[in-house]
């Protein structure tokens, strides 16, 4: 009898666990893969495999699903991250595939699910060569070889057209325009670029024009046009971008007169004459003429000059001796004529000079004394109300 | 020559003080500028003090010398409270004293302030005890200003007790001006309060100067106190200016105690103990026996009468000052101070009692949290 319930025992046991191995073999499970174009995974009688990606954009793969001594056959676009079940998905013992993940156009990864019992799933790669995209990508650019310049000066603009895709581009034109009125073109405009380019290609072209008109200018983009070897029609284009021009570089003198103060009748004094060049051109031939009104009772020793050159920003300093002769007041001026570019040029300038009777030398100082002494007192005053 | 101390306490005595000061630079809008040029012109030796517990009321004086503006420092003012003042003084006794003490000696003093406010009329009887005790011959003369009636009950209670104050010290007299009585110069109280201060300083300056002048008819300092130790011992001033038009002495001494010509409301003929005039002008102008005959007639009614007459160019002017046996306008103040206090009492009661009653609903409550 004791023999008897260990053996039923026994035999609810060894049903209790094939019971347990029977729903193992059961389980749903999964296994991902990297797939390239014509990569296939097999699981049991299941095949499936990457037909191409249709776009990386919108998340679509195709895959081919077959199995054998089946008539499923079919092609489907699998929508990245959503399960498609096949037979009646991993549950019903069919399997489940689902793209998770869309690297380029020449891989996914893919996500596969089945129960145990089908079998383990196994990635056979492609013998094929992965295709190579025939996808040309032209990058264009336009840059002048200065972004500041002055009416009158030449600059050279290059543009360069590179492709940098993976196909041919053809029939490639350019389209730099309008043609900006701040400019005249002088030689090699409209620019000519190569008819085709290979991947990896490149050429440019160069064109030489003048600044006719000074302001800030915005620099339109230039557009670059082609197709690839389908004659799918692409263009691209360069970035605009800001230059200068100045107004035309002129030499431009500052002529600033500096007596040393009132000279006496009789006596002497100095005038310190400084020429400074402002302006952006360098003054040349320049020649000081000077003047005194009233001619006589004043006269000045070594005030009339000429020199070669002021260069841009440059200053000439001298002095002159002056002597009072008759007391007075005395207008001396200068006059500078120069040469700057073409054109001839004058600037003036003037400053009083006055010779003082040399006995009242001081007579100014009469006037002043007292009303320093009336505010002296005045202050004093306030201070003794201010509270 | 007199030595004359004029003491200005308080913001309203500060301010006749300033008005006196302008008077001596000239007077008029001239004294802002000729304060730069020239020296005030008192006609005797007269020292000027500016007194305050307040520094901006001192800030505020434009006509008075840096060194003339004594600040008493009182942490946060006196608060129109005459208590916190006399104490404020008590603690600053020997400053104040040591300052008027360095200008010298005198033979008379003016003290100006007002009545209602805290400063000057707590100040003022304790200083003029001070004054008496420091120079044994002094005169000492207040002139105490009444407060405008609507002011407020603090200023009539203040009024009402610094009056019995200032009677009560030894002052040789005290000179009343009105407020009230004088705001009929002007709309706004700014305006009001500069005219009333220059009519005080015009007539104290003008006193000042006859006082110390060789005079036809003499009148002195000995004159003038017996004036104001007559009758209350408070009296009040009335002054007049004769033109072109009517230059007569006669009538100038008769407008001069008319009351639009008085700085306090009072009836010469009813109300005065003693009075002295003096009259002052061209020689052609003072007919000795025209200006004795009217004295006389004033006389009959108004007690006994001082005449003092200083030839000076010009056309007659002439400055009343009297004590009066009876000042029913005061009395009206202290009726009304009275009134005022006792409602006051009454009102605080009352809010006391109301109070009480809103404690009593929660008289047997505890609080609870
Ligand atoms: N006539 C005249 N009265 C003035 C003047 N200023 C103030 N009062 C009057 O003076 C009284 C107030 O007293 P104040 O002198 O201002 O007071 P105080 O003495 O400075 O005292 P606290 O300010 O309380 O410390 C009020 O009745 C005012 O009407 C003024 O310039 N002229
Ligand atoms: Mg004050």
């Amino acid at each position: 009898m004791r023999r008897m319930i260990y053996l039923a025992v026994f035999i609810l046991l060894i049903q209790a666990v094939h019971a347990i191995n029977s729903s193992d073999e059961d389980t749903v499970t999964f296994k991902d893969f990297t797939l390239n174009i014509g990569d296939r995974i097999d699981i049991g009688d299941y095949q499936a495999e990457l037909i191409e990606i249709q776009s990386v954009k919108d998340g679509l793969a195709v895959m081919q699903v077959s199995k054998v001594g089946s008539p499923l056959e079919d092609q489907r676009a699998f929508l990245l991250d959503s399960a498609n079940n096949i037979d009646g998905g991993a549950e019903d013992g069919g399997i489940t595939i689902t793209v998770t993940d869309i690297f380029d156009d020449q891989s996914v990864k893919v996500r596969v699910e089945y129960k145990e019992d089908l079998g383990t799933a196994r990635k056979h790669t492609s013998e094929r060569p992965r295709v190579i995209a025939d996808r040309p990508n032209l990058v264009v650019g336009k840059s002048f070889d200065k972004n500041q310049m002055s009416v009158g000066d030449e600059v050279k603009v290059t543009v360069t057209v590179k492709n940098i895709g993976t196909g041919q581009a053809l029939n490639i034109g350019t389209e730099d325009l309008p043609p900006l009125p701040e400019f005249s073109y002088i030689a090699g405009y409209p620019p000519k670029i190569k008819d085709t380019l290979d991947p990896g290609g490149a050429d440019s072209a160069v064109y030489v024009m003048s600044a006719v008109k000074e302001g800030s200018i915005r620099v339109p983009a230039i557009q670059v046009s082609y197709t690839d070897s389908k004659k799918n029609a692409k263009s691209n284009s360069s970035e605009p971008f800001n230059i200068l021009i100045n107004p035309e570089s002129k030499p431009d003198l500052v002529i600033k007169l500096d007596p040393s103060g009132p000279i006496a009748a009789g006596g002497k004094g100095m005038l310190n004459v400084s020429l400074s060049n402002t302006g952006k051109a360098s003054a040349t031939r320049v020649k000081i003429e000077a003047q005194i009104k009233p001619p006589d009772g004043l006269e000045a020793i070594g005030l009339e000059k000429s020199l070669f050159e002021i260069p841009p920003e440059q200053e000439v300093n001298y002095s002159a001796e002056l002597l009072g002769k008759k007391a007075g007041n005395y207008t001396v001026s200068l006059k500078a004529s120069f040469q700057g570019g073409d054109a001839a040029m004058i600037q003036e300038g003037k400053v009083e000079v006055v010779v003082q009777e040399q006995e009242y030398k001081y007579l100014y100082l009469l006037p002043i004394l007292p009303i320093i002494v009336i505010i002296a007192w005045m202050y004093r005053r306030y201070r003794e109300y201010k509270y | 020559m007199l030595n004359v101390l004029m003491l200005g306490v308080g913001q309203c005595g500060n301010r006749i003080l300033d008005a006196i000061n302008k008077e001596a630079l000239g007077g008029g809008g001239a004294s802002s500028l000729t304060k730069y040029c020239l020296r005030p012109k008192f006609p005797s030796r007269v020292e000027t003090l500016a007194v305050n517990t307040a520094i901006n009321d001192l800030k505020e004086l434009r006509f008075t010398t840096a060194k003339d503006r004594l600040h008493v420092p009182n942490l946060h003012g006196v608060g129109a409270n005459r208590n916190v003042g006399k104490q404020a003084f008590m603690d600053n006794r020997d400053m104040i004293m040591g300052e008027i003490e360095k200008r010298g000696d005198f033979d008379l003093a003016f003290v100006i302030t007002s009545t209602s406010g805290g400063t000057g009329s707590s100040f003022s009887p304790l200083l003029i005890n001070e004054l008496k005790r420091q120079y044994r011959n002094i005169t000492v003369i207040t002139i105490a200003v009444l407060p405008f009636r609507e002011e407020g009950s603090i200023y009539l209670q203040n009024a009402a007790f610094s009056m019995r104050e200032l009677m009560d010290v030894e002052a040789e007299g005290i000179i009343l001006a009105d407020n009230q009585y004088l705001k009929r110069f002007s709309g706004d109280i700014a305006s009001a309060y500069d005219k009333i201060n220059s009519m005080i300083a015009q007539r104290l300056l003008f006193l000042i100067e006859s006082l110390d002048s060789e005079m036809l008819s003499v009148t002195d300092l000995g004159d003038f106190k017996t004036v104001m130790n007559g009758g209350l011992r408070i009296g009040t001033m009335g002054f007049y200016q004769a033109d072109r038009k009517n230059p007569s002495v006669r009538d100038a001494i008769e407008n001069s105690l008319k009351p639009v010509n008085l700085l306090y409301p009072a009836n010469v003929t009813d109300d005065s103990a003693r009075a002295m005039i003096i009259i002052q002008g061209s020689r052609e102008y003072l007919d000795v026996d025209e200006i004795t005959k009217e004295v006389e007639r004033l006389s009959a009614s108004a007690g006994h009468v001082f005449k003092g007459i200083v030839v000076k160019k010009g056309h007659p002017k002439v400055l009343s000052v009297f004590t009066m046996a009876s000042a029913p306008e005061l009395e009206a103040i202290y009726a009304q101070a009275a009134r005022a206090m006792q409602d006051e009492k009454e009102k605080r009661l009352r809010a006391r009692k109301q109070m009480d009653d809103a404690f009593a609903h929660i008289e047997d409550l505890e609080e609870i949290y």
